[in-house]
């Protein structure tokens, strides 16, 4: 019970440790306090609890897909929000800090919102006082401490290379992590069979498997996925495009941010 | 334009039950290279996470509810699926053939 509340909780706390700190690391830079994170967690917590207890009805829309259509659209929702957000962070202009602050919020919120819903449908399972709780509220505490140390160790450590001018580094994590959830969205639209069923292109799962600690870890960090279809990969091409290359074409030669990466 | 493209053909469908934390049938024997239709119904009063990872698939159940899981089309061979709520019990294997 321990082992599994501990493993289940970390995988959705890292995911949204890892994305928080990204976008923290770059808020930093960009000179902005870190007030914002914690009204977007705020945010994100209401809208987990608002999901979850929304998720009979939402679960049997569209012929009992309600899930996959309603997660997809809220991923490709925070996937284009990102890559409007790379845009602006690009351009020296003072009145772009308001939309700025807001895509962040809005993209952790939604985050959160995801997450966090699965958390509280797995733990609405154990009757309030059963000693089943207790240990599996000790897991969850163990797996959400082990996934806010690996988000704050990223942040650290892209506050570090940015300090030292390479912006870049964080925006490299922030595409990886886009595309991940790109890619993510046309599985669950397959899984829905919105998008038409395909074979799996190739299979890493015995150099590296999506069960072991470091598969999971690059599953969170940037949507690692040992067994693909040519959609996914092609979706996943697209998303890291959209953040590393888009805003080359549309700032020139201004990057106010990136002292000398 | 590539939305349509799945709802072409209509495809077999099998159905899954959850009790007691248990798949029924664990053990459930599908056609290769054929999309499939999956609809688990979730009997017990707790939810459940339908997940496997040589399927690439992952879903909540509620409880007192069901859910319906596109896979394949599939090669020939065993995927094994589990409750990832539950993963000590709640487990199970599809079989393409």
């Amino acid at each position: 019970m321990l082992l599994t509340s501990t493993i289940i909780i970390l995988r959705e706390v890292l995911e949204g440790a890892i994305f928080v700190s990204v976008l923290l690391a770059l808020s930093s830079h960009y000179g902005l306090r870190m007030i914002w994170a914690w009204l977007a967690l705020l945010i994100g917590f209401a809208g987990a609890y608002m999901y979850a207890s929304k998720l009979d009805t939402i679960s049997t829309w569209f012929d009992y897909t309600g899930q996959e259509i309603m997660n997809a659209s809220i991923q490709i929702t925070i996937v284009l929000l990102l890559t409007v957000f790379v845009l602006l962070y690009r351009r020296p202009d003072s009145r772009l800090v308001k939309p700025i602050l807001a895509i962040m919020i809005v993209t952790v919120a939604l985050t959160t919102t995801i997450e966090g819903s699965e958390i509280l449908l797995y733990l609405s399972g154990f009757p309030d006082n059963s000693s089943a709780l207790y240990s599996v509220i000790l897991g969850g505490i163990l797996g959400a401490g082990i996934g806010v140390s690996i988000g704050a160790l990223l942040y650290y450590l892209l506050a570090y290379f940015m300090a030292n001018g390479v912006v870049n580094a964080a925006f490299l994590i922030l595409a990886l992590f886009s595309a991940g959830m790109l890619s993510h969205s046309v599985q669950i639209l397959t899984q829905a069979d919105w998008l038409p069923a395909q074979r799996i292109i190739w299979d890493t799962s015995s150099l590296l498997s999506e069960t072991s600690l470091l598969g999971q870890l690059l599953y969170a960090i940037m949507g690692y996925e040992a067994t693909p279809t040519a959609n996914q990969v092609v979706a996943y091409v697209f998303g890291v495009l959209l953040i590393l290359l888009l805003p080359r074409f549309f700032v020139k030669n201004t990057r106010p941010h990136a002292k000398s990466d | 334009m590539l939305m349509m493209a799945g709802k072409a053909v209509a495809a077999p469908e099998f159905k899954i039950e959850i009790k007691n934390h248990l798949f029924f049938p664990p053990v459930l024997t599908v056609p290769a290279h054929t999309k499939v239709k999956l609809r688990v119904s979730n009997q017990d009063p707790t939810n459940e996470e339908f997940e496997s990872y040589e399927l690439n698939r992952e879903k909540i159940i509620l409880g007192n509810s069901q859910a319906v899981i596109f896979i394949g089309p599939l090669e020939p061979g065993e995927y094994p699926f589990f409750g990832e709520f539950n993963p000590k019990t709640a487990q199970g294997k599809i079989i393409a053939e």
